[in-house]
């Protein structure tokens, strides 16, 4: 139980990383960039999306010891 | 930067890198040292070093060739299984562990650590504390091998009852990525503060190192990917440059080997005098030298 509740904070965690990644590489988030007038931000997007499957990874993790 | 000079970079960048003595402090330090008169704060001089550290990271993956293979399957593996079940598996999710704070931080305070790179007694200072962190993670290694009654063994003995890479807690894969995020500071060694940060957690000093270089490699290429096209616009002679980044790949690859070999028994703290001697040297040469 406690396993699926986690996962399911880490899949919210994902789509929220996945919403700033694509914020970022709008150029609508502009926080801590170097160029703050430059259009798109890919490296932060990058980044943000690695985060995303990472959670999304870790969600699979605690779903499996949830269901143990 | 001339031809002669671009190789002499390649040379030191690629023999210094996995040396726990920071090839970045090494980088800023020397040409400062030596009055050459291309400038660091240039902006392809960033954008060249992540050149050098692509070349060094081919020599990575060329000795751990067979190690990837099976991380990537067993990342990819475990990642859909939702569960780890073998030693490869367990390794790829403590590289993914380990590697996340570096890239974060690395991706966010970018721009200031370029500033620093301009400073050569920035390098000159973290080098000394470089140092004496090393020595600091030797201290508390024998610290450790004294409550485990080890000190009358032989180092390879007190080596054996240390832990390899696999069995580290992935709390403790988090602290090795944090440390490796503080060698984005010019003069403070990523090989170093990682194999430090891995004798913290248990691990032997040959698995600490095996452990660092296997770090190196997705931070290094997700370095070079972001970097490498600033190099190419920027309309330097790639050609060169390329060769400089082969001489690091030779220099690099015969490093690992020999460090590989000296962990087995080896200490960091040569080392770590090393670089507090080279910081505090550099630093009085910068200094009544300007």
């Amino acid at each position: 139980m406690k396993g699926n509740s986690l996962a399911i904070g880490l899949v919210v965690l994902a789509v929220v990383f996945f919403v700033v990644a694509a914020l970022y590489y709008e150029g609508v988030l502009q926080i801590l960039v170097t160029d703050t007038t430059a259009a798109h931000h890919p490296t932060h997007a990058v980044l943000f999306s690695v985060l995303a499957i990472a959670s999304l990874i870790a969600a699979n993790f605690a779903r499996s010891k949830g269901k143990a | 930067m001339t031809l002669a000079q671009a190789l002499f970079m390649g040379l030191l960048q690629g023999a210094t890198e996995l040396f726990p003595v920071s090839s970045l402090g090494h980088a800023v330090l020397i040409p400062s040292l030596l009055h050459w008169s291309f400038k660091q704060s240039d902006p392809s001089f960033v954008p060249f070093l992540v050149l050098l550290h692509l070349g060094t990271a081919s020599a990575l993956l060329f000795i751990y060739r067979n190690e990837w293979v099976q991380i990537i399957r067993g990342f990819f593996t475990a990642a859909l299984r939702g569960r780890i079940e073998t030693p490869p598996e367990r390794l790829a999710m403590l590289l993914m562990v380990g590697t996340i704070p570096g890239a974060t931080l690395g991706v966010y305070f970018e721009h200031q650590l370029k500033s620093l790179f301009a400073s050569p007694k920035a390098a000159a200072g973290f080098l000394i504390v470089n140092g004496f962190l090393m020595l600091g993670a030797e201290v508390l290694r024998r610290r450790a091998e004294r409550r485990a009654a080890l000190a009358a063994k032989t180092r390879e003995e007190q080596e054996q009852s240390f832990a390899v890479a696999e069995q580290i807690s992935f709390r403790a894969a988090a602290l090795v990525g944090a440390c490796q995020a503080l060698s984005l500071f010019p003069g403070i060694s990523r090989s170093g503060i990682t194999i430090g940060g891995g004798l913290l957690a248990g691990l032997r000093h040959q698995e600490a190192a095996r452990l660092s270089f296997l770090l190196a490699t997705p931070i290094i290429a997700g370095a070079g990917v972001i970097e490498v096209p600033l190099l190419v616009s920027a309309g330097i002679p790639v050609a060169e440059y390329l060769a400089a980044a082969l001489l690091a790949a030779c220099a690099a690859y015969l490093s690992a080997r020999f460090l590989l070999r000296y962990f087995r028994s080896g200490r960091l703290d040569p080392y770590g005098w090393y670089c507090a001697a080279a910081g505090v040297g550099s630093l009085a040469l910068l200094t009544l030298r300007p």
